[in-house]
């Protein structure tokens, strides 16, 4: 069963080949438009605006203090929340569909099928970065600096890698079973509210109605990886070992979720698109 | 339909071995057919995994080399698994058992401009593309100029692909193609794509490339194409290895069984309400067309003017159609067709280009095409007979007479004789003294010393050196 014809091939030797892959995902998503880039700057900032008003202005959500001990600023806690939801929900949402928008390329010539799925997320984290620029940039300008913003680098390496084994998985099956896009975009409006994102996991009673509904939040991957960033940039206090256990743990999880559907899926879908 | 007898046995590549650059090992491929595909998980949970379907085997144990340099192609009908070895030469697919080795760079080319994106430039598609095709960021660098050259589109390369128009299309697509230097090339059908000049851009480049050793794997339809540039030719016959060996070979046997499949499609068609046509059935060629008219016989007469069975290169010749046709007819256009024994077809005169139409009443007749000079080389020739009015076909017999060619005298090379004089033009006189100008001297322009000498050389003027 050895086919020698499509040669040997690693993610890093078809770094090329994703890179161009994000290139032309990040050439053609504000091509036309009049804003252009700006765009990935206006969509999050004007959320961030809403979701302050309704959840800061009329819910009298109370934010948490800042690390610095100044008294907490909701849009800010928002922020530090948001941008990680951002990143997940647009990595997924463009990533899932990756595949079927490249996919008459993979009929035609061959190319490992994670390349045009690690190309779309590397796109959705290039416009994101500028996002944790402005959020940084407002954090400094307050004062609210510490160590613990050098934890941010181990965090993303972790969160890419959960991200990328997640939405590759994701795209493949959904090449197999068309549907799963749709069902995905509905369990993300859910998963967004099972996250302290608007909210602080401490706000969460322990048990609602005999549902442990802390420790169903607590659960949630996305739960981890929000509260490690919010504690590196927004409290300032290093996640602790079993936090980083956590991530860690996730992270395998979900990269080998993608290794498995790659294995399994992944390679034959010249035939399946 | 697949003769054991005629099965592959491999010594007829075996015979071209040195090193082969493709091995296919007993490489077996089948699709599931679904008469409609479930692939929603509605349709899964409604109505249960379908049961329709089926297996479809495209490709069943096929086994052969290819030797390092040349140029093969698949032949075959539709269906017969060519596109699915093709695709897994390229790798887009993988068999469901046995082995396909390739011992270089493969670069396929089975759709032009596959990955350009619409919104992109050309020369940001160029990027992408020969990333796709392989190509690191450097190599890219390093070849864009050639490939904007060769592409030949102008300021279009910084415009939007979207805006271009299918030939810039093609024209860019098969630029990047170039640039990739495959070892082992594979192409599906591109020739046939694209305007004259296109196609002639292609021929050049992939004859460049079969002198520079790369292997080349393409499927054509093209018969003559086949011929004139494959070395070998594999040929497929519903997922079966059918035979492989040298070209001109391969293809000869297969038109003559698709020939032989013709006529006896036709034959059982016209044995169904003209049973006394079975007699006949084994000679009776593929025929089709209303019938409003039928063309009942060809003769071939000679400069005589006597019905010959044999025609002379050089001569005059008169082709004499028989006809019968049911009512009377307006517009209707008579035309022959010559074919070579290995299907190359050779001429095609008709009474439509430009000469006023022939009118045809109930009844029998005849028409003549009269050549002053027949230009048909010596040989055997089939010739087919159409009779046709506009894009309507009232009759057309394939191949369903039979021509024999003689020559007069002396024998030239190729299909058709040419009729014409040889004169030399004006040259410049070189110096005899220099012995390095006289070796230069090409032999048409000796006659020039002698202005006042016929123009015919004269085999003595040759030996002045």
């Amino acid at each position: 069963m050895t086919t020698t014809v499509r040669g040997q091939s690693t993610i890093w030797s078809m770094r090329g080949l994703i890179w161009n892959f994000a290139r032309r995902d990040l050439k053609s998503r504000f091509k036309g438009t009049a804003l252009g880039w700006a765009w990935s700057l206006v969509v999050p900032l004007s959320t961030l605006l809403i979701y302050t008003i309704v959840f800061a202005v009329i819910f009298r959500i109370e934010p948490p203090p800042l690390g610095n001990g100044r008294p907490g600023n909701f849009t800010l806690f928002l922020f530090a929340g948001l941008v990680v939801w951002t990143v997940f929900a647009n990595g997924i949402n463009t990533g899932i569909l990756s595949l079927l928008t490249t996919g008459g390329l993979l009929k035609k010539v061959y190319f490992p099928s994670y390349a045009p799925v690690l190309g779309s997320v590397i796109a959705v984290l290039a416009q994101s970065a500028i996002e944790v620029g402005v959020l940084l940039a407002i954090m400094v300008v307050l004062g609210n600096t510490s160590w613990t913003y050098l934890l941010v680098l181990p965090w993303a390496v972790l969160f890419v890698c959960f991200l990328s084994g997640l939405v590759h998985a994701l795209a493949v099956l959904n090449v197999v079973f068309r549907d799963l896009s749709h069902i995905i975009s509905v369990v993300l409006q859910l998963l967004f509210y099972l996250t302290p994102i608007i909210y602080s996991l401490s706000f969460i009673p322990e048990a609602w109605q005999g549902i442990p509904l802390r420790r169903i939040i607590g659960a949630n991957p996305l739960t981890e990886f929000v509260t490690a960033f919010r504690n590196c940039v927004y409290d300032l206090t290093p996640p602790g070992f079993a936090t980083w256990i956590a991530l860690a743990a996730w992270t395998a999880v979900a990269v080998g979720f993608g290794v498995l559907v790659h294995r399994k899926l992944g390679l034959d879908l010249g035939e399946r698109l | 339909m697949s003769d054991p007898g005629l099965s592959f046995t491999p010594s007829a590549s075996e015979a071209l071995v040195e090193e082969p650059s493709i091995t296919v090992r007993n490489v077996s491929k089948a699709f599931r057919m679904h008469t409609e595909r479930r692939d929603s998980l509605k349709e899964r949970f409604i109505r249960g995994r379908s049961r329709g379907h089926h297996t479809f085997q495209a490709l069943d144990g096929v086994s052969f080399t290819i030797p390092r340099g040349q140029t093969y192609a698949l032949i075959g009908h539709n269906g017969s698994g060519k596109s699915t070895m093709l695709k897994l030469l390229a790798g887009v697919l993988r068999p469901d058992s046995g082995d396909v080795i390739a011992d270089g760079r493969i670069s396929a080319l089975l759709e032009l401009g596959a990955g350009f994106h619409g919104e992109l430039t050309g020369r940001e598609n160029i990027y992408l593309n020969a990333a796709i095709l392989g190509l690191t960021r450097r190599e890219t660098e390093q070849a864009i100029d050639r490939i904007i050259d060769f592409a030949d589109i102008g300021e279009f390369i910084d415009a939007p692909v979207k805006t271009y128009s299918s030939g810039m299309y093609l024209r860019l697509g098969f630029a990047i193609a170039v640039t990739v230097d495959p070892q082992i090339l594979i192409i599906d059908e591109i020739i046939a794509v694209g305007d004259e000049q296109f196609q002639r851009k292609c021929f050049d480049y992939l004859h460049s490339l079969r002198r520079k050793g790369t292997t080349i794997v393409l499927v054509s339809h093209a018969l003559g194409i086949v011929e004139e540039m494959c070395e070998g030719a594999i040929w497929l016959d519903h997922g079966r290895m059918r035979k492989v060996g040298p070209a001109r070979e391969i293809v000869r046997l297969y038109l003559d069984e698709v020939n032989a499949t013709e006529i006896k499609l036709a034959s059982e068609a016209a044995g169904a309400d003209a049973p006394d046509a079975t007699e006949e059935a084994d000679a009776s060629p593929a025929r089709g067309g209303s019938g409003e008219v039928r063309v009942t016989d060809l003769e071939f007469v000679s400069a005589a003017g006597v019905v010959a069975p044999v025609l002379l290169t050089g001569e005059r010749a008169t082709f004499r159609l028989h006809y019968e046709a049911r009512k009377p007819l307006e517009d209707v256009v008579f035309g022959l067709g010559f074919f070579t024994e290995t299907g190359i077809n050779v001429a095609g005169p008709n009474s439509g280009s430009g000469l006023p139409p022939v009118p045809v009443l109930a009844g029998r007749g005849t028409v003549d095409f009269q050549v002053e000079r027949l230009t048909l080389s010596p040989g055997s020739y089939g010739v087919s007979t159409a009779v046709v009015s506009h894009s309507h076909t009232f009759d057309y017999i394939d191949r369903g007479f039979q021509l024999a060619v003689r020559g007069s005298a002396g024998g030239e090379p190729g299909l058709a004789r040419m009729f014409g004089g040889w004169s030399a033009g004006p040259a410049t006189v070189q110096p005899e003294s220099s012995e390095t100008s006289r070796s230069l001297d090409p032999p048409g322009q000796q006659p020039i010393r002698r202005p006042s000498e016929p123009a015919t050389p004269h085999p003595t003027e040759t030996a002045h050196a």
